[in-house]
């Protein structure tokens, strides 16, 4: 079993039935992707795959073989995120960090496919996705504000304390 | 001071939306680990009549099988370091009083072979009929939960000499306040238990140190208190443990319980190699604590313009099979059974029931939130009956500067007044202009009836 991750090819060890989310997590140690659920119910363990957002804890490896992955860290790192991680970082769309592997994997996915969407069709795309601690609005501000086009200066984000973080370049 | 009103970066918020920010379950280790998994009670009440792990220990990849005889110290309670004496055994021994209780633990190569070692092991057991309703707990033929008995049987003090079995405040003459009421306006609330659900689910990481020292990484939300309990089942001084604390993935109060740190420290004591245990979703719900049920019944002697003379309370707090922190969520109730409000004249009264429900927790607020529940509902149902408005029956009420609490403390900054005030203001309520004027200062004969000066002035007993 061959998969791309994250850019890199990998040829798997583990059996065809182990879970996406397994290989990810206990092979390759690619720990992004979380284990909230393992029954497709929560949308934490949610990566792209060629480019589609699917839940890694239902897809076994036999299904995935030759596919292209992208997890969260695949998208950005602390310095250069990507526009949704900034976003999410600037609007307090995450307060314990366990959902937003899969929030921001699927939020990528939708802009992908709709660079515009309605509040409604936003609330849609991440309606299997489970937040306990953050709510859904401030996810969901983030969302739109990348679809906006607001961009974030990574520089600013990252610092931990002291001084204001604004957006550029919103082009409301 | 650069931080009030600037809007500031989250300090992990880099890490949470990159992927990078470690929890317990990421974390890797250069010689692995073995994982647990429990078997536990599939009933809410049964004695164990046979117990037997042969097979399952002779399973593939199965390095250990725990039972209560493995554990250094079984039984201990959650805040045995305040003197309240232990009673929730690590593994169960005999019995099984809730659905889920552990009984026994396996470490295998992987959650697979653990499973499979659990599903192996044979037990017997004889099922008694359990209790549930807190309210049936007190009837003499109900079925027995605990063995202290159905209700706690004291409050503070050695179980030796015990003290009393109910939590109890009392302030001022609640005799007078009735007598002296225009109207009595009672009311029955029952909030239900609730599951805290974190998308984290319960997980520990524990790693035995050559030198002895167990390290444990741990999702507690309470670092200190769960190193306590991990050493007191290892039977080891405090320095005998190291907790490392990693990201939370969501706790709000679920997670001071350390229900997954120290099984898996017992079974890296008993293999010598690191183990995590990671509940199941299933598990979380079923088996973890959740925030307290509560029966709570009041009357309040009210006089016709409003005034809170008096207030009985009568509350039932649903501990579940265990006490774990349950006496310190009653006592906090009990002292706030008031709510925002200044009531001269008060009795409150609680009980901690025991029943065959999974060991209440703390949630947000851990015991108070009930009281704000009552307190506000009672508020809204006085103005109801009196016809009156419930802002101006808040803020007539509301605590102010120098009011004494039922539980003796003299508030030095009460902001029921601005609140109120506030919320009236974003709701679009215009407030009467000496209600609008209304400050925290001590209450003045302007809104206060003479009468009532002194009564207000009361301290608490009890
Ligand atoms: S872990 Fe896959 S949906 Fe919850
Ligand atoms: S931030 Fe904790 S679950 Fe979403």
């Amino acid at each position: 079993m061959k998969i791309t991750v994250n850019g890199a090819e990998h040829e798997l060890a583990s059996p065809p039935l182990t879970s996406l989310l397994n290989a990810l997590r206990d092979e390759l140690n690619v720990t992004g992707p979380k284990v909230g659920c393992q029954g497709g119910n929560c949308g934490t363990c949610t990566v792209l795959v060629d480019g589609e957002p699917r839940r890694s804890c239902l897809l076994p490896l036999a299904m995935v073989d030759g596919a292209e992955v992208t997890t969260i860290e695949g998208l950005g790192t602390p310095k250069r995120m990507h526009p949704m991680q900034a976003a999410f970082h600037f609007y307090y769309g995450s307060q314990c960090g366990f959902c937003a592997p899969g929030m921001i994997t699927a939020s990528v996915a939708l802009l992908e496919r709709n660079p515009n969407p309605t509040r409604k069709q936003i609330q849609n795309a991440l309606g299997g996705h489970i937040c306990r601690c953050t709510g859904y609005v401030k996810i969901i501000d983030a969302v739109e504000a990348v679809a906006r086009g607001e961009s974030f200066d990574g520089a600013e984000l990252t610092r931990s304390r002291g001084g204001e973080a604004t957006p550029k370049g919103a082009s409301a | 001071m650069k931080a009030i009103g600037a809007r500031l970066p989250r300090y992990e918020g880099a890490g949470h939306v990159t992927g990078q920010t470690l929890f317990v379950d990421d974390i890797r280790l250069p010689q692995g680990n073995l994982w647990a998994k429990a078997l536990r009670s599939p009933h809410h009440s049964a004695r164990i009549t046979s117990f037997d792990a042969s097979k399952a220990a002779s399973l593939p990849g199965v390095h250990a099988i725990i039972t209560h005889a493995d554990v250094p110290r079984n039984v201990f309670g959650h805040l045995a370091f305040l003197g309240v004496p232990a009673d929730e055994p690590l593994l169960a021994v005999d019995e099984v009083r809730y659905l889920g209780q552990p009984i026994a633990a396996v470490a295998a190569d992987s959650e697979e072979a653990a499973q499979a070692a659990v599903d192996a092991i044979e037990v017997e057991y004889e099922e008694r009929e359990p209790l549930f309703d807190m309210r049936k707990a007190f009837d003499p033929d109900a079925p027995k939960a605990h063995h202290w008995g159905n209700w706690l049987p004291y409050f503070g003090g050695e179980l030796e000499n015990a003290g009393p079995d109910r939590r109890r405040i009392r302030k001022g003459d609640l005799e007078w306040a009735f007598e002296k009421a225009d109207t009595i306006v009672k009311g029955v609330y029952r909030p239900a238990a609730i599951e805290h659900a974190p998308l984290e689910t319960q997980v520990a990481l524990a790693v035995p140190e050559p030198s002895g020292r167990m390290v444990v990484y741990s999702c507690t939300q309470a670092m200190h208190f769960s190193a306590g309990h991990v050493a007191a089942h290892l039977g080891v001084p405090l320095n005998g443990v190291k907790l490392v604390s990693s990201a939370v993935g969501g706790g709000f109060g679920g997670k001071v319980d350390s229900s997954s740190d120290t099984i898996a420290a017992v079974l890296a004591l008993k293999t010598e190699r690191p183990v995590k245990w990671r509940w199941t979703r299933e598990e979380e719900f079923l088996c973890s604590g959740t925030r307290a049920a509560w029966h709570i019944e009041v009357a309040d002697a009210v006089t016709k313009d409003g005034w809170i003379l008096g207030r009985k309370t009568l509350t039932l707090h649903d501990a579940g099979a265990y006490l774990r922190h349950s006496s310190y969520a009653t006592t906090k109730h009990t002292f706030h059974c008031a709510g925002a409000y200044t009531i001269p004249n008060v009795s409150f009264l609680a009980f901690a029931v025991f029943t065959n429900r999974v060991p209440s927790t703390a949630m947000r607020g851990f015991g108070v939130t009930s009281t704000s529940f009552l307190a506000e509902m009672q508020v809204n149902r006085i103005a109801k009956v009196l016809d009156l408005d419930p802002y101006e029956v808040r803020l007539k009420n509301a605590n102010r500067i120098g009011d004494t609490m039922p539980n003796t403390v003299v508030l030095k900054d009460p902001s029921t007044v601005p609140v109120v005030q506030a919320i009236a203001e974003h709701a679009g309520i215009e407030l009467a202009p000496e209600y609008k004027a209304m400050t925290w200062e001590p209450r003045t004969g302007a809104v206060l009836p003479e009468w009532l000066v002194e009564q207000q002035a009361k301290g608490g007993q009890d």
